[in-house]
């Protein structure tokens, strides 16, 4: 696979998964592994102050020599808890920029605040910020996006937790064909065919966490999604055939032994 | 000896009168390395929390990263 180009890092593996939902941190560890994955992403939270120091924190049990932290701005409904999000972010990961914006309408559907999430990007990127923004799936707000200067435009496929998969083909299709950043399927993957089709349609990645994590065997689930995501990206540049209405034989008609009916 | 009360993560906890940020983590035993830190809206700087006094009534986050998508 050509490497994934993100805020100036390679990245040989083009699937992002998230922390949430797992049984315990040992779960979270060997999906981590099983998936392959170079980035994960991180919610910032309070601290459960009076809870058992002996206890890890999530940072301790990944690499970071393997493994790039995208601190997650989950659960911010509007601009300003987004950038005080980032700016939190930014201090507790030691000055990385680094960030996924997630700016959210209502916790019923998730659906991305595309106003407030554009806001978020313009003040962000003014200070520095390297954003890789989770939003709709309408092509004019995720060039918009890039336009503003985030690095990576993530559209949702389906709802967030949904396991819906890609129920909008052909606008991530188009915002794919109008991108000059990278395009990362983010949210709504239920299983790993879902992760194929995003490839396949040339989506440079694919984030995802529920799936995963609440998957009978998340471990088995993490390795499937990396087999999908790259057996879905060697696809999308293997060429597909066109796709015909009727049949067209694989075997020759020069020297059938029988006729033709 | 002086005691004050602080709003620590939405709750309020009595601690000595101009507490540092270093003490206080050593107070609630929590180790600085994966944390951040907010005063009254705040980030205060790693490299202030020896310096940082705390005053009656102030406002602190202590915040870290968890599991999320």
């Amino acid at each position: 696979m050509k490497k994934l180009v993100l805020n100036g890092k390679e990245y040989s593996s083009r699937l992002i998964i998230g922390t949430g939902k797992y049984k315990d941190f040992g779960e979270t560890k060997l999906a981590v592994e099983a998936s392959g994955t170079e980035m994960v992403t991180v919610a910032i939270r309070r601290m459960n102050i009076g809870q058992d120091k002996k206890s890890p924190n999530l940072l301790e049990i990944l690499d970071p020599k393997k493994i790039t932290i995208l601190p997650n701005t989950a659960g911010c409904y509007t601009s300003e808890d987004a950038v005080r999000t980032c700016r939190i972010a930014e201090e507790l990961l030691n000055g990385e920029k680094l960030v996924k914006l997630e700016v959210l309408s209502d916790s019923k559907t998730l659906y991305p605040d595309v106003v407030q999430t554009i806001k978020a990007a313009e003040m962000l990127v003014k200070e520095g910020f390297k954003i890789m923004v989770y939003t709709s799936d309408d092509p004019i707000v995720a060039k918009e996006l890039e336009n503003i200067g985030c690095i990576s435009v993530m559209p949702l496929a389906s709802p967030i937790g949904s396991g819906l998969g890609i129920q909008n083909k052909f606008k991530i299709s188009e915002i794919v064909e109008n991108a000059s950043v990278p395009i990362i399927v983010d949210a709504g993957v239920g299983t790993a065919s879902d992760a194929s089709i995003a490839m396949e349609i040339g989506c440079d990645g694919v984030l995802m966490n529920t799936a995963i994590a609440c998957a009978d065997d998340p471990i088995l689930m993490a390795s499937a999604m990396k087999n999908a995501v790259k057996a879905g990206y060697d696809a999308y540049n293997a060429g597909r055939i066109p796709k015909k209405e009727l049949g067209e034989a694989s075997s020759p008609e020069e020297g059938k032994i029988t006729d033709v009916k | 000896m002086k005691f004050m009360d602080i709003l620590l993560n939405q709750k309020i906890f009595s601690v000595m009168y101009n507490i540092s940020i270093t003490n206080l983590l050593k107070e609630v035993d929590v180790d600085s390395k994966y944390i951040a830190i907010e005063v009254n809206g705040e980030i205060i700087p790693k490299s202030k929390y020896d310096d940082y006094l705390l005053k009656n009534n102030d406002r602190v986050e202590i915040i870290t990263a968890v599991g999320g998508g």
